[in-house]
Order: structure tokens, then C-alpha cells, then sequence
């Protein structure tokens, strides 16, 4: 939005922002990254607590095998919508596509700021940090002080059943949600096939190693399969931003 | 100093998860502080900021609420200062669990049981940290080169780009929530509810039009599957011994 104002002070003003938010979203989001393998490396280093590298390896290797290809493709994906300076808030922060992108295009449309100027940019940029402020604030006072205090009140019979069932209680929702998402009756179908004949059939065949990596054999047999059985003259484009809400 | 709560929970782990959360906020106030100075040479006034920061602010009331329910879910399996960090921001709550299952099996133990022993949880911990970190790593490595205008990357095919993402988040969480069916009859029951409970919140959601249910979906089923397995676990003969 150089129309109205001085064309050159415009661009030396984005410059001057760009500079600032790359060379600062860099050194904070590495910050950030240092901190959150801070914790890890304390327990497997400082306490009585004994974990070989071998097993911490493998650990990483088998969720890597996983989720290795979501790690580029999402960055990929979202930067087109975030730019530059929201991408360095965005993977920090989490939760891009249920609270990041709405927040953003609602700051966007009550400044009444035109997608694709610079004026939106920033509009995106600023509602993201209200977002990240209220998101911060929400958890430490309703998850950090008040769901901590809420859980030590809870009955042991409670806890036990929250701790033994709450990824089947997660995961039956996400593949619903995702593959509503997705909006592929295909692939959801394809999935869930390779994820039976893997898991139920060769599973407790193969033995333990297979049943390691059992997961990546599932995602590695459902992309090659979603991608030979694509329909060919489907255009694909703007409807597929991000994988849902389920991106780091 | 045995149980997993014990270390989850320890001083330090809080310290970093504190830090993570300031690191956000000064993140913050940095770039609204470039913001600010830039604003007036880019038709941006101080009132579209304020006016900005306050309606991205409250668009994320409710989502963020939404996330307090799963992660208050999740404080009994994995401690509140991994949850802060893991579930709250980097991570979802699906990548999260999702990683800590994979490592449990590896270790030839189940998320929560006897076998969910402080180095479970501690390979957990790191795995999750390593994985989630390198949505972080990748970030800081594609964004200059995408900054750039890499055409290469720009311009990827748009086919491969909608289909692998898909096609590779689906075949996982599949993979692991059929994997979660042989463990137990609750299990099962666990599972099927908290599809179906997801499903009929995207029905609703659609038929009337309140695009809430789908923010709450989450938390709902979550909820919902876990007071069905209570009744389960408790008061049939369908649990593990």
C-alpha cells in the first residue's frame, strides 16, 4: 500500500521491519528450540534415570520415520499464507490453521486491509501476537495453575482411566476430523485398509523390529497408494493450505 | 522418586517450559515494537494495530480454550510442564501422543499402564522434543531459501503437495488408532466413541452452521471417550487385568 504515501519511505520502512522481525524471529525461535530440549536432555543426563542412547535413537527414528515428511511440507505450505515473519511465530506457537489463520483474517478484515499488501501483512502479524498472548495467558492460568490443582483433586480410579485411555480417546477423533478435513473418502478408505492388513495381519507375524516401524511401512504404503490411485484430472490448488490442525 | 509424575514434573522441567513461554511473548513485544515503527510509512496507524492485536486476540479465545480442555486431559500421562510446552504450543496433541506411542512401542510398553515407567516417559519426552523441535528447524532453514523466491520450491506440484501431507498424516494416526485395538475390549470401545462423539460434532456443525463444535470437536470427544471407558475400565470385566 504505497499509493498514498511516499513510495521510498515505504519501502525503507518494510525494510526496516523485515530486518528487525527476520533477524529477531530467527534468534527467539532458536531460543526456543534450545529450551525445549533442554528439559529432555536434564532428565536423560542429570537424574538417576537410565536411558541408552540406543533406545533415545530409536525412539527418534521411529516417530522421524513418521512425521519426517510433515516436518518440510507443512513449513512448505504455510509460508505462502503466513510470510516471513509470521512463519518465525507461527511453528512456535502452534495450532496455525484452528487459531492463527482465523485470527489473522478476522485483524485483516477489521482494519479493512486488502490481502497480499503490506498493510495486511503487518494486520496478520499483530493479530497473531494477540493471539499468542491470549493462548500463553490461557494456558498458564488454566492448565499450568488451575488443570494442575483440578488433577491433584482427582480420584486415583480417574486419573488411572484418563492415563491408560486417552490416545484412543485422541485418535479415534484426529482420523474422523482429518479425514473430514481432507475431504478424500479415497484416501481415509485407502488408510485405514493398509493400517488393518499392517497392524492386525503382519504385525504379530513379523515380530518386534517390524513392529517398530510398523507406522512408517502404514504412511510410506498409504502415500504411494493415494498417489497412484489420484484422480488425474482433478486440478489441485488452493483448497489444500495446510493438513488441518494438526501441524506443529 | 519413582513414579513418572516425580520427574515430570521436577523444577527444571517447569523452568523450561517458562522460558519457552517467555521467549514467546518477548517475540512478541519485539515484533510489535517493529510494527509500531514501521506502521506509519506503511498506511499501518498505531489504531490499526491496537485494533489488529485485539481482534487476533480475541479470534483465539475460543480455540485456545479448546486446547486447555485436551491439555488438561493429558496432565495425568504426561506432567504439566511437558504438556505446557508439547501439547500447548510446538506441538498438537496429536503429533504428541501420537510420538509418545511410538516410543512406548519401541520400548515394549503402553502409554499409562505398569509399563509407562519414568524412562518410558523420558524417551517419550526426548522423542517428542526432537521431533516437534524439527518442525522449528525446518522453519528456520526453508524460510530464507523460500524468502528468496526458490522457484523450485514455490512451485512444487500442486498435486504432490495436496496429496502427500494428507495421504501421510492419515496412514499415521490410522496406522496408530488401529494399532490401539488389539490392547483391550475398552480400548475398542474407547476408540469407536470417540470417533463416532467427533463425527456427530461435524455433522452438527455443518447442519447448523456453528463452526464452534468444530474447535470443540476435540475436547468433546476426548471427554466423552474417556467417561465412557471410566464406566468401561470400572464396572465391566472388558478392562486389562
Amino acid at each position: 500500500m504505497t499509493t498514498d504515501t511516499d513510495s521510498g519511505a515505504a519501502d525503507a520502512a518494510y525494510a526496516r521491519y523485515d530486518a528487525t522481525t527476520s533477524r529477531w524471529g530467527r534468534l527467539t525461535m532458536l531460543a526456543a528450540l534450545l529450551l525445549s530440549w533442554l528439559g529432555p536432555l536434564y532428565l536423560v543426563l542429570f537424574t538417576d534415570l537410565v536411558v541408552s542412547w540406543g533406545q533415545l535413537l530409536t525412539a527418534f527414528a521411529a516417530v522421524a520415520a513418521v512425521f519426517g515428511v510433515i516436518w518440510v511440507v507443512e513449513v512448505v505450505t504455510y509460508y505462502p499464507v503466513l510470510g516471513p515473519a509470521a512463519t518465525y511465530q507461527a511453528f512456535m506457537i502452534g495450532n496455525i490453521a484452528n487459531k492463527l489463520l482465523p485470527s489473522a483474517i478476522v485483524a485483516q478484515s477489521a482494519i479493512g486491509a486488502k490481502p497480499g499488501t503490506r498493510r495486511a501483512e503487518l494486520a496478520a502479524v499483530m493479530a497473531i501476537c494477540g493471539a499468542a498472548i491470549v493462548h500463553i495467558a490461557s494456558l498458564l492460568v488454566f492448565v499450568g495453575l488451575l488443570g494442575t490443582f483440578l488433577v491433584s483433586l482427582m480420584p486415583d480410579s480417574v486419573t488411572q482411566v484418563a492415563r491408560l485411555y486417552i490416545f484412543p480417546a485422541i485418535i479415534g477423533a484426529v482420523v474422523v476430523q482429518l479425514g473430514a478435513y481432507v475431504r478424500s473418502t479415497k484416501i481415509l478408505v485407502i488408510a485405514l485398509v493398509v493400517a488393518a492388513v499392517v497392524q492386525l495381519l503382519l504385525v504379530p507375524v513379523l515380530g518386534k523390529m517390524f513392529g517398530n516401524f510398523a507406522t512408517a511401512v502404514v504412511v510410506i504404503a498409504t502415500v504411494a497408494a493415494a498417489w497412484m490411485l489420484r484422480d488425474r484430472n482433478r486440478r489441485y490448488g488452493d483448497e489444500a493450505v495446510g493438513s488441518g490442525d494438526l501441524e506443529s | 522418586m519413582r513414579d513418572v509424575a516425580s520427574y515430570a514434573n521436577s523444577p527444571f522441567l517447569w523452568a523450561c517450559a517458562l522460558g519457552v513461554f517467555a521467549v514467546i511473548v518477548l517475540q512478541s513485544l519485539i515484533y510489535m515494537r517493529a510494527a509500531a515503527d514501521a506502521g506509519p510509512d506503511l498506511d499501518f496507524s498505531r489504531e490499526d494495530l491496537r485494533r489488529s492485536l485485539r481482534a487476533g486476540g480475541v479470534a483465539a479465545i475460543g480455540p485456545s480454550l479448546a486446547v486447555v480442555i485436551v491439555a488438561i486431559a493429558l496432565l495425568t500421562l504426561l506432567g504439566t510442564p511437558a504438556v505446557l510446552v508439547r501439547i500447548g504450543l510446538v506441538g498438537s496433541a496429536a503429533t504428541e501422543t501420537s510420538s509418545a506411542t511410538l516410543v512406548a512401542t519401541t520400548m515394549g510398553a503402553q502409554l499409562g499402564g505398569p509399563t509407562w515407567t519414568p524412562e518410558v516417559f523420558t524417551a517419550a519426552f526426548f522423542a517428542m522434543g526432537a521431533s516437534g523441535g524439527m518442525w522449528m528447524v525446518s522453519a528456520l532453514v526453508l524460510t530464507p531459501i523460500l524468502k528468496r523466491g526458490d522457484a523450485h520450491l514455490r512451485h512444487a506440484n500442486p498435486a504432490l503437495m495436496a496429496i502427500v501431507p494428507s495421504a501421510a498424516l492419515l496412514g499415521a494416526f490410522a496406522s496408530l488408532g488401529v494399532a490401539e485395538l488389539p490392547k483391550s475390549n475398552v480400548h475398542v470401545v474407547t476408540v469407536v466413541a470417540s470417533a463416532a462423539v467427533m463425527a456427530v460434532c461435524l455433522w452438527l456443525a455443518r447442519r447448523l452452521d456453528a463452526a464452534w463444535l468444530r474447535e470443540w470437536g476435540l475436547g468433546i470427544a476426548i471427554l466423552l471417550a474417556l467417561g465412557l471407558a471410566y464406566v468401561a475400565h470400572h464396572h465391566t470385566g472388558l478392562g486389562p487385568a
